[in-house]
């Protein structure tokens, strides 16, 4: 009875996280949707798999997003022991969203960066998370962290200029 | 917000950009969810699989030197899986049996400081032992395998190890044939040292039979390949003999013994697997690590480790990834000035600044890919990790050192 009741927590969880899970996979993969629902998909089975202490920890969904992170991680490691940023952007499939000028734009420039600064910024600026719990995610330095974020920061500004606000949506 | 808390104006627009972009991408397709916990069942269902075969690979790696490839990185399913399918049952041979086979195919002498795995293990037979014939010690290994068809036959002429070509070969001989019954057998003599600071030979014989059995069969002249004098002018079996004894039907017999590996998509690796092959990859490098270095701490998962190692001199950072089927990449990651060995292994080295910010940090690099796109790339550390300040003037292990670690045989037991 105590595992059925594990399992629809867990259940109920997954359904609630997916979606930003996915989100957040789709700006770490630079807007490979195929590739980004794969990693999802990964980390929700490790997730299952440990779901007996992960329920118990403070924060399961900082918990989900640090996971994706480093299965992400582990991919790019998997392809190349080097980094390299992408040089041709992903078929980005069409997963019902809508190609604003503004994601096209950020979504390109994501690609052209590392893959480990890219989980930076991703997890600096769309997890709001800091330097620390940033390194903690990225199992790396907080100094470190902050060289690449502070690289990724100059390529950004150098490919969306100053204001980025002039791609968002009116 | 916790945004607010980035003092530049670029960041907060950076930040509130990433949200509006991020949020354009519509919910996944529906059934993710379930498709996560699916693939956390088959995990767990793995992770008891792998780590039962986990505890005889790593004895082996210990000992072996093997050339020979696993299956493709994927666990083979055990006896047992296919005794519960249903399947005919095949006779199963055990590490005895492997040893006792060679001994008989072997000529008169003693084979001891034997190690084998059967049919029923993860990792592919494999048999390895010293032969001595009364006139000096000499390392065997026998190593079994099954040519994947892919689909269509199997043209074992392009499957067996190919001779180089050209004068410059680095091997005193190397042939290979077709034999009357359809397969090719490559019969080569080298050396272990591609350099010959030491005069160990290494030779071998390589066959592919038009069903797909592949037999490696490798002889030294010392009691191993590596770390052991020479202990006689030449390996033990005459290049006749390693022919005779790569041909022996017994092997084939074996071979059609190993359960197939099921035509089942890959999973991607799952943690436990992660796991486990992270502490082969470990056991290798203390293998492979000169004897006075320590390693004081060590990290990493799937292909990936990194120890930090103490000789008394400073503490230092290495890194080791291994990585399989990388041979379509190989054109970009070797250039020109890459070298080659007679076997077709692509070696490039490197000494450069670290790349992560750690003053005074310096990384030296071996890079290399087997024939079989078995890529091993290691890298040492002047500091104790690649964001923090140089411990000592270089790192602890030369390049040469580098080199002889990523080129071992030990990582070639591994899967992915």
């Amino acid at each position: 009875m105590r595992q059925a009741a594990r399992a629809d927590e867990y259940a109920e969880f997954a359904a609630a996280r997916t979606g930003h899970l996915y989100r957040s996979a789709c700006l770490l993969t630079a807007g490979d949707t195929h590739l980004a629902e794969d990693l999802v998909q990964e980390t929700l089975g490790r997730l299952y798999l440990r779901w007996g202490r992960v329920s118990r920890v403070d924060n399961p969904a900082g918990y989900a997003q640090t996971v994706l992170t480093r299965t992400f991680l582990a991919h790019q490691r998997r392809r190349s022991s080097r980094e390299r940023a992408v040089e041709t952007f992903p078929d980005v499939a069409d997963g019902g969203g809508t190609d604003t000028p503004l994601r096209l734009t950020l979504i390109q420039a994501l690609g052209r960066l590392p893959a480990k600064d890219r989980a930076v910024v991703v997890l600096r600026y769309w997890e709001d998370r800091s330097i620390e719990e940033t390194a903690g995610a990225m199992n790396s330095s907080s100094a470190a962290v902050r060289t690449r974020c502070s690289r990724a920061l100059g390529r950004l500004r150098e490919l969306l200029g100053e204001d980025i606000g002039t791609y968002a949506r009116p | 917000m916790p945004a607010d808390q980035h003092g530049d104006p670029f960041e907060n627009r950076l930040s509130a950009a990433l949200r509006q972009a991020g949020g354009t991408f519509d919910s996944p397709r529906t059934g993710l969810s379930t498709a996560g916990a699916a693939r956390g069942r088959r995990m767990q269902l793995q992770r008891r699989a792998t780590i039962a075969g986990s505890t005889a690979a790593l004895a082996l790696a210990g000992v072996g030197g093997a050339l020979i490839v696993p299956w493709d990185g994927s666990p083979a399913p055990r006896p047992s899986a296919v005794a519960a399918t249903g399947g005919s049952a095949k006779p199963a041979y055990s590490a005895d049996d492997m040893v006792r086979t060679l001994q008989k195919l072997l000529p008169e002498g003693k084979f001891s400081r034997t190690a084998a795995r059967g049919t029923g293990e993860e990792l592919p037979p494999l048999v390895a032992g010293v032969f001595d014939d009364g006139k000096g010690e000499g390392s065997v290994s026998v190593g079994l395998g099954r040519i994947p068809a892919d689909g269509g036959g199997i043209n074992p002429s392009a499957a067996v190890m190919p001779c180089p070509d050209g004068d410059q070969t680095g091997l005193d001989s190397c042939r290979t044939e077709l034999l009357s019954d359809g397969s090719a057998i490559t019969v080569y003599q080298g050396y272990e040292y591609p350099d010959r600071r030491e005069d160990t030979k290494a030779w071998g014989a390589d066959l592919v039979t038009p069903a797909g059995h592949h037999v490696s069969v490798l002889e030294w002249n010392a009691a191993a390949e590596k770390g052991k004098p020479v202990s006689r002018p030449e390996p033990p079996l005459t290049t006749a003999q390693l022919k005779k004894l790569a041909t022996a039907a017994q092997w084939r017999r074996i071979i059609d013994a190993v359960p197939e590996k099921k035509r089942t998509p890959a999973p991607a690796t799952p943690q436990g697997e992660a796991d486990v092959q992270f502490q082969r990859m470990l056991s290798v490098l203390r293998i492979t690590l000169p004897k006075k270095l320590k390693i004081v701490s060590s990290g990493g998962q799937g292909g990936f480790v990194h120890v930090v190692v103490d000789d008394g001199k400073g503490r230092s950072y290495l890194q080791v990834n291994l990585q399989l089927n990388m041979s379509d990449a190989a054109g970009q990651l070797y250039g020109s000035d890459a070298e080659t060995l007679p076997d077709g292994t692509r070696v490039a080295t490197s000494q450069g600044p670290g790349e992560k910010g750690g003053e005074g940090v310096v990384m030296w690099t071996a890079d290399t890919m087997r024939g079989d796109g078995r890529r091993v790339v290691i890298s040492a550390f002047n500091a104790d990790s690649q964001s923090t300040a140089a411990t000592r003037p270089e790192p602890p292990l030369t390049i040469a050192q580098l080199r002889e670690i990523a080129l071992s045989p030990h990582w070639d037991v591994l899967g992915g």
